[in-house]
């Protein structure tokens, strides 16, 4: 993983705002994680506007990186709670690395009990799971990076 | 005594539905018709469900013949925005079919269980695929005399609370409400909203847990916002959203 990939990947989690980020590229891993207060955990069942990031594990870029031309992002198109698996204790939908399809499930948010099954548009690899399993997103939240 | 799926055909003119006597989930069956370009409105129901869905990978009791068990294909128009305020809505249609059909009184518990003497009679859960058709599944329970013992605090049936209701007098009061309330969501949502406060006891001052992400969160509940979300005073004063999660009385 070089710096330059080392910084796209912070101005994801920077733009996201969300809680926890890991990407594997090759045999590198590189896991973010804001640092949780108990107030941040409290104020997790709100769709919350995104919370100012804590240091992350690397030091951050002088500037955001531009988007990697080669990666979609996969937005929520409502609010809700993310699942990253279709039932507790079942293997994920999909995990970082892992080559989909278009049309393909990547997650559910649910919202009221209606489960929305949020689909791959495009064909390509998983990048990044931007979002942690069981936290709410926004509407038009950043879920997944898929590289074509 | 069979579901007389002719008769509620020839009372529902102009819908498409289609019967099983015993199918994994009607669930799984609309969906497959949804995918077939089927009609918004189609119904799929079944005297027995072999895998009944709940929320999030749990089973629905699905007692063969004793229930209404029933999926809708939906294709709404409204407002991504607007269709968690669907799920109140049809939870609304079912009270509507239960109350017009027995005359009990009942409550709803957010966001859209339907109890009586505060016991589940009906439960309702919906998947939407990415092309925006949502599923709607709606299980009444109307001729149960018995529950499992880990249901049997929780649960009831029509005929446990004393009335004497057909599943075709359900059905034929239960799917022009859905439609009803479905157009209500996407043109009216603060009628919905101020219906849904109207009849649940659960909107307004109710204690209450709310099971999150692996813990739960209590305190009381204040009111609706304007997509619908259940607001939650916690103890320590923090108002909080709620998205999902089970809703219980404490």
């Amino acid at each position: 993983m070089t710096i330059k990939e080392i910084e796209e990947i912070l101005a994801i989690f920077h733009a996201s705002g969300v809680h926890e980020m890991e990407v594997q590229r090759g045999e590198n891993r590189l896991r973010l994680r804001r640092g949780p207060t108990e107030r941040e955990w409290m104020e997790s069942a709100v769709p919350a506007t995104p919370s100012a990031p804590a240091a992350p594990t690397s030091p951050p870029p002088a500037k955001p990186a531009a988007p990697d031309p080669n990666e979609t992002l996969v937005k929520s198109p409502i609010v809700g709670t993310y699942y990253d698996c279709p039932k507790p204790e079942a293997p994920p939908f999909v995990k970082v690395g892992d080559r989909v399809e278009a049309g393909q499930v990547l997650c559910i948010i649910e919202s009221m009990k209606l489960m929305n099954e949020i689909e791959a548009e495009i064909s390509g690899v998983v990048a990044a799971k931007l979002v942690e399993n069981g936290r709410p997103v926004e509407y038009g939240e950043a879920l997944f990076a898929i590289r074509r | 005594m069979p579901f007389d799926i002719d008769s509620a055909r020839a009372r529902l003119p102009g819908r498409r539905i289609e019967w099983y006597s015993s199918v994994g989930s009607t669930m799984l069956e609309a969906a497959r018709m949804a995918r077939e370009g089927c009609a918004s409105g189609t119904l799929v129901g079944a005297e027995q469900q072999t895998a009944g869905m709940g929320r999030h990978g749990r089973a629905w009791h699905s007692e063969p013949g004793a229930g209404l068990y029933v999926s809708f294909v939906l294709r709404p128009t409204m407002d991504a925005s607007r269709l968690p305020l669907l799920m109140l809505a049809m939870g609304l249609a079912a009270r509507e079919a239960i109350v017009k059909t027995t005359g009990l009184s009942t409550d709803l518990r957010w966001p859209n269980d339907v109890l009586i003497n505060g016991k589940k009679c009906a439960g309702i859960l919906a998947q939407m695929d990415g092309g925006g058709t949502v599923i709607a599944g709606i299980g009444i329970n109307v001729s149960h005399i018995a529950f499992a013992p880990e249901l049997a605090d929780t649960a009831t049936s029509l005929k446990l609370e004393g009335a004497r209701a057909s599943r075709e007098d359900l059905l034929v009061t239960l799917a022009p409400s859905v439609d009803e309330f479905m157009a209500r969501a996407a043109a009216q949502p603060s009628v919905v909203l101020d219906l849904f406060t109207h009849a649940s006891s659960y909107v307004l001052d109710r204690r209450v847990s709310v099971d999150q992400d692996g813990g739960f969160l209590s305190g009381v509940t204040c009111g609706l916002d304007a997509s619908g979300f259940l607001r939650l005073r916690q103890d320590s004063g923090l108002e909080v959203t709620i998205l999902a999660g089970g809703v219980r009385p404490v």
